[in-house]
C-alpha cells in the first residue's frame, strides 16, 4: 500500500508545490509585517510626539479635582483656543484636550470618559472633517499606531476592527518614515518644530505660534481653498455617530456638552445648511450649541499655518469670545438642571409620569451668543 | 470593476475562476467560453451597464465585417475586401472619434461652442484597436476561422478589456480555442504571483507616488510657483506613478490570464533603463508601440521612402500615439515631443557611454511627462520653469543645517509648502520614497525576468503592504490608464 501511495503523494506534492510556496511567501510577508510594525519599528518623532501630547493632556485632566472645562477638538482646539484665557473667565480649571484632526474620536472619547464627572463641561468646536470622517479612515489615524506601540490598554477596549486597523496602520510611507525617524532619534536629532511653530503649555494650549512666525506661511495661507462638507455628509458621517454617542453618554453622567464651530477663513464661510446639520447633532441629543455671531470666521491674516489654526494673537481674541459665549449657556444649563431636578422631585413625590425633558430649542437657540466681529 | 477593489478580489475573481474550471470539467469548452464571455460582460457592466450594449454591438458588427472580408479575400475579390476593410476601419475610428474626440474637434473648430457632453465609454480605445487588428488580419485568406463565441470572448476577455495589453487575435484566439480546461498548478501559482506583484506595484508604489505628484501638479495648476526641488520631486514622482500604475496593471492582466491558462504578451520591460528613446519605445507599452508600428508607421511607408517622408511618418505616428492617450493638446504635445526625440535619436550619429545615454534618455522622458500630467499649458510651463530653477531653490532649514553645502544652492525655509504633506519631515520622507522607487526601476529586473526565488522574495516584501492598502487604506485610486 505504501509503495502504491508514495508516487501519488509525490505527484500531489509536485502539483501543489508551487501554490504552497506562494502561500508561504504570503504568510511570511504578513508575519514579517506584524513583527516589524508591532514590535520593532516606531515613529518616535511623529507618533511619539502625539503620544506625549495626548498623555500630557490626560495627566492634567486627571490631576484636577472638581468641575473642569475640557475642550475636545482636533488641532483647531489647541491652536485657536486658549484654556489659559477661557478657564479663569469661567472660573473653571481647563484642559485643551484636542491634539490633531487625525486622532480617532472613539479613541479620544475613550481616553477622556474616565476623567469626566458630573458638573464637568465639555466644549467641542470640532473641525468639519471630524464629523464626516469615515470608519476606515478613523481606524487608520495616527492614534492606531500610537495605541499599537504605547497604549495597548486602550486598544483592547476598542472593537476588533480597530485592532486590525492598528496592526495594519503602516503603509510604505509609514514604513520608510519609521526607519528615518528611528535613525534621526538615534543621532540625537534636534527637533526644529518648537522654533518654527511653537509648543504646548501646561493647559494643552499651543503657544508661540506668533503672527511674526505666521508670516512665513502667508503665501500658503493665501492659496488654501477650504473644503466644506454638505449637510448630508455631516449627517451620514461616522464621526457624527461617534459624537452623538458621546453626548448621550455625557448626559447620562451629568456632564454638560456644548458644541461649537471650528475657526476658519471669513472669506470661506461654512454653508448655513452644514451649520444647521452640525447644530442638530448636538441639540437633538440634548447638548447645547454655541454659535458666535461671526461663526468663528476670521480674516486670513489671523491664521498661522492652516485654515484651522489661528495665530497666537487671534487665538486670545477668539478665546475671549468663546468664554463670553459659554457663560450664559452654562448659567442656563445650571438653571435648567435645578428646575429639572425640582421637576423630578415633584414627579417622584407624586409618583406619577416621567421626568420633564429638557428641550434643546429652549437652551441654545434662545440665547443670543455674544462675540467679536472680525 | 477595478482589479484592486474588494468586489473584484473577493467576489468576481474567485467565482469566475471556480466557474471556469468547474464548467471545463463538466460541460466542455463551449460552456467555459460562454462563462468567460458572460463574466467579462458582467465585469464591464459593473462600471456602467448600458455600455455593455455598445460593446456587444461593436463585437457583433466587427465579427460580421471580419467574416465577410475573409470570405471576399478567399474568393479572390481583393478590391472588394479592401473596400470593406476600409469601411470597417472607418466605422471603428468613427465610433472612437465620436465618443473620444468629438468635443476636442468641436472646440478646435469653435472654441466657444458648448460641450457636447459625450460620456466616454470605458476601454473604447482598447477594444476598438483590437477589432481593427482583427479586420486587417481578415484580409489574409489564410486567417484561421473563428466562431462568434470565441471572437466575442477574445474581445471582451476581462483581463485585457479595460486597459490592455493590446493583444492580437492570432495570438489569443488559438489559446482560447485550445486552452487547457483544468486548473494548472504552475500557471495558477505563476499567475497569482505576477498578479500580486502587479497589485503591489499599483497599490504600494504607484498610489504612494500619486500623492506626491498630485501635490506638486495641483499646486502649479492653482498658480503656485514651485521651487526647484518641489518641481523636480513632483515630476519624478509622476514618472514613477505612471510607470508603476500602468506596468502594475499590465502585470495584473498577464497574471489573471495566466491563471486561466492563457498567455499575454509582455507590455513593459524596464523602460526607464533604456539608453535611447527608440529603445524606450521598444520597452514602454510594448503592445501599443507594436500596434502603431505595424498598423500606422509601416503602412505610411516607414523608413523606406526618403528622409523627409520618414521623419513625417515618425512624427505622424507619435502624434497619433499622443492623441490615443486622450483628446487634449497636452497629449499631442507629449506625442510630438517623443516624435522630436526619436528624430533627434535617429540623426545622432554617435554613441554615448551607457550612464550618460541612460541619464539623457531619462531626463527627456521625465520632461515630456510634465505636459502630459499638467492640467493646463500654464501649469506645465510653471512646472518646467520651476524645474529650471526660475522660481528659486528652497530646502528645509533642518536639511541645510545637516548638510551645509546645500546652502550654496538653496535658501533655507521651514517647510516646502508643495512637497508631500508640507511637514517638517516631508523632504526626507519624499526623498526616501523616490530613492526606493527609482532604485527599483533603474536597478532591478522586471517581474517577468525574475527567478522564482526572487519573485517569492518580492512577494514576501510586498504582499502585506498590498493587503494593508486593499483592506485598510480608506480609498481606492483608479488606474491612470482608465482614461485612455
Amino acid at each position: 500500500m505504501e509503495h502504491e501511495g508514495a508516487p501519488e503523494q509525490c505527484e500531489k506534492r509536485q502539483y501543489f508545490g508551487p501554490l504552497l510556496r506562494l502561500s508561504l511567501a504570503c504568510a511570511a510577508s504578513l508575519v514579517l509585517y506584524v513583527a516589524c510594525f508591532a514590535v520593532v519599528l516606531d515613529r518616535p518623532l511623529s507618533f511619539g510626539f502625539l503620544h506625549r501630547e495626548i498623555e500630557a493632556r490626560v495627566a492634567r485632566g486627571a490631576s484636577i479635582n472638581g468641575p473642569k472645562l475640557i475642550i475636545l477638538a482636533g488641532s483647531n482646539g489647541p491652536y485657536s483656543h486658549s484654556c489659559a484665557t477661557i478657564g479663569p473667565l469661567l472660573h473653571l480649571p481647563c484642559v485643551n484636550a484636542g491634539v490633531a484632526i487625525g486622532i480617532g474620536l472613539d479613541y479620544l472619547f475613550l481616553r477622556w470618559r474616565p476623567l469626566l464627572h458630573p458638573g464637568d463641561v465639555v466644549y467641542m468646536p470640532m473641525e468639519e472633517a471630524q464629523y464626516t470622517r469615515g470608519r476606515a479612515a478613523n481606524a487608520l489615524g495616527p492614534d492606531a499606531a500610537v495605541m499599537l506601540h504605547n497604549d495597548r490598554a486602550t486598544l483592547v477596549h476598542l472593537p476588533p476592527a480597530r485592532w486590525m486597523g492598528a496592526l495594519f496602520s503602516y503603509d510604505l510611507r509609514g514604513a520608510l518614515m519609521a526607519v528615518i525617524e528611528t535613525a534621526l532619534v538615534a543621532e540625537d536629532f534636534h527637533d526644529p518644530r518648537a522654533e518654527g511653530t511653537g509648543e504646548s503649555n501646561a493647559f494643552g494650549d499651543h503657544v508661540g505660534h506668533t503672527a511674526a512666525l505666521a508670516r512665513a506661511n502667508a503665501s500658503v495661507l493665501q492659496s488654501i481653498t477650504p473644503y466644506h462638507p454638505t449637510a448630508a455628509q455631516i449627517c451620514s458621517g461616522y464621526g457624527s455617530l461617534l459624537i452623538a454617542g458621546f453626548i448621550d453618554w455625557a448626559r447620562a453622567q451629568q456632564v454638560t456638552v456644548i458644541g461649537g464651530l471650528p475657526t476658519g477663513f471669513a472669506d470661506s464661510p461654512i454653508p448655513d445648511a452644514t451649520i444647521r446639520a452640525i447644530r442638530v447633532i448636538y441639540e437633538s441629543h440634548g447638548a447645547l450649541f454655541l454659535e458666535l455671531p461671526n461663526r468663528s470666521r476670521y480674516p486670513r491674516n489671523a491664521f498661522f499655518d492652516t485654515a484651522d489654526h489661528l495665530n497666537e494673537t487671534w487665538q486670545t481674541i477668539h478665546s475671549l469670545a468663546v468664554a463670553r459665549g459659554l457663560v450664559p449657556l452654562m448659567t442656563l444649563n445650571r438653571e435648567q438642571d435645578i428646575s429639572n431636578s425640582k421637576a423630578i422631585k415633584r414627579t417622584s413625590e407624586r409618583a406619577a409620569g416621567p421626568p420633564a425633558e429638557i428641550t434643546s430649542n429652549t437652551t441654545a437657540s434662545t440665547v443670543p451668543p455674544p462675540g467679536p466681529t472680525p | 470593476m477595478l482589479f484592486h477593489s474588494q468586489p473584484f478580489l473577493l467576489g468576481f475573481l474567485p467565482v469566475c475562476l471556480a466557474g471556469c474550471f468547474l464548467l471545463g470539467r463538466v460541460a466542455g469548452r463551449a460552456a467555459t467560453l460562454a462563462w468567460l464571455f458572460v463574466a467579462s460582460l458582467f465585469f464591464y457592466g459593473w462600471w456602467n451597464p448600458p455600455y455593455v450594449l455598445l460593446l456587444l454591438a461593436s463585437i457583433a458588427a466587427n465579427y460580421a465585417a471580419g467574416q465577410y472580408i475573409l470570405r471576399l479575400a478567399r474568393a479572390g475579390r481583393a478590391t472588394a475586401s479592401r473596400r470593406l476593410l476600409a469601411c470597417g476601419i472607418a466605422g471603428n475610428l468613427g465610433l472612437l472619434a465620436w465618443f473620444k474626440y468629438a468635443d476636442f474637434l468641436l472646440h478646435i473648430a469653435a472654441p466657444r461652442a458648448p460641450s457636447l457632453g459625450i460620456f466616454l465609454p470605458l476601454a473604447i480605445s482598447f477594444f476598438t484597436f483590437q477589432q481593427i487588428i482583427f479586420l486587417v488580419d481578415s484580409i489574409r485568406p489564410d486567417r484561421a476561422d473563428t466562431g462568434f463565441l470565441t471572437y466575442a470572448t477574445f474581445v471582451a476577455f476581462f483581463p485585457h478589456l479595460i486597459a490592455g495589453p493590446i493583444v492580437r487575435p492570432k495570438n489569443i484566439i488559438p489559446q482560447l480555442q485550445h486552452r487547457e480546461l483544468a486548473p494548472n498548478a504552475d500557471n495558477l501559482a505563476v499567475g497569482i504571483t505576477i498578479f500580486l506583484l502587479g497589485l503591489a506595484k499599483k497599490l504600494v508604489l504607484a498610489d504612494t507616488f500619486a500623492g506626491f505628484a498630485d501635490t506638486g501638479f495641483n499646486a502649479a495648476d492653482a498658480g503656485a510657483q514651485l521651487t526647484l526641488f518641489e518641481a523636480w520631486y513632483a515630476a519624478l514622482a509622476y514618472s514613477l506613478q505612471i510607470y508603476f500604475d500602468f506596468s502594475g496593471y499590465s502585470d495584473m492582466a498577464i497574471g489573471l490570464a495566466r491563471m486561466l491558462n492563457v498567455r499575454f504578451p509582455l507590455n513593459f520591460a524596464s523602460p526607464y533603463q533604456s539608453r535611447n528613446i527608440a529603445e524606450f519605445w521598444r520597452r514602454w507599452h510594448m503592445t501599443l508601440g507594436a500596434f502603431l508600428r505595424d498598423y500606422v508607421y509601416i503602412p505610411l511607408g516607414g523608413s523606406r521612402c526618403g528622409a523627409m517622408r520618414h521623419s513625417a511618418n515618425l512624427m505622424a505616428t507619435m502624434l497619433l500615439c499622443g492623441l490615443w492617450h486622450g483628446a487634449a493638446w497636452r497629449f499631442v504635445i507629449w506625442g510630438g515631443l517623443h516624435g522630436l526625440y526619436l528624430l533627434a535619436c535617429r540623426r545622432c550619429g554617435f554613441t554615448l557611454p551607457r550612464p550618460i545615454a541612460q541619464t539623457l534618455t531619462l531626463l527627456a522622458v521625465v520632461v515630456a511627462w510634465v505636459p502630459f500630467r499638467a492640467a493646463s499649458g500654464m501649469a506645465a510651463w510653471s512646472m518646467l520653469a520651476g524645474m529650471a530653477g526660475l522660481h528659486g531653490s528652497d530646502l528645509p532649514r533642518m536639511i541645510v543645517h545637516a548638510l551645509p553645502l546645500l546652502g550654496w544652492i538653496a535658501t533655507p525655509v521651514e517647510v516646502l509648502p508643495h512637497l508631500g504633506d508640507a511637514r517638517t519631515l516631508s523632504f526626507p520622507e519624499v526623498s526616501a520614497c523616490l530613492a526606493l522607487g527609482w532604485g527599483i526601476v533603474l536597478l532591478a529586473p522586471h517581474v517577468h525576468e525574475l527567478s522564482d526565488r526572487a519573485r517569492a522574495w518580492a512577494l514576501t516584501s510586498s504582499f502585506a503592504l498590498s493587503m494593508q492598502a486593499i483592506f485598510f487604506a480608506p480609498h481606492v485610486v483608479p488606474f491612470v490608464y482608465f482614461r485612455f
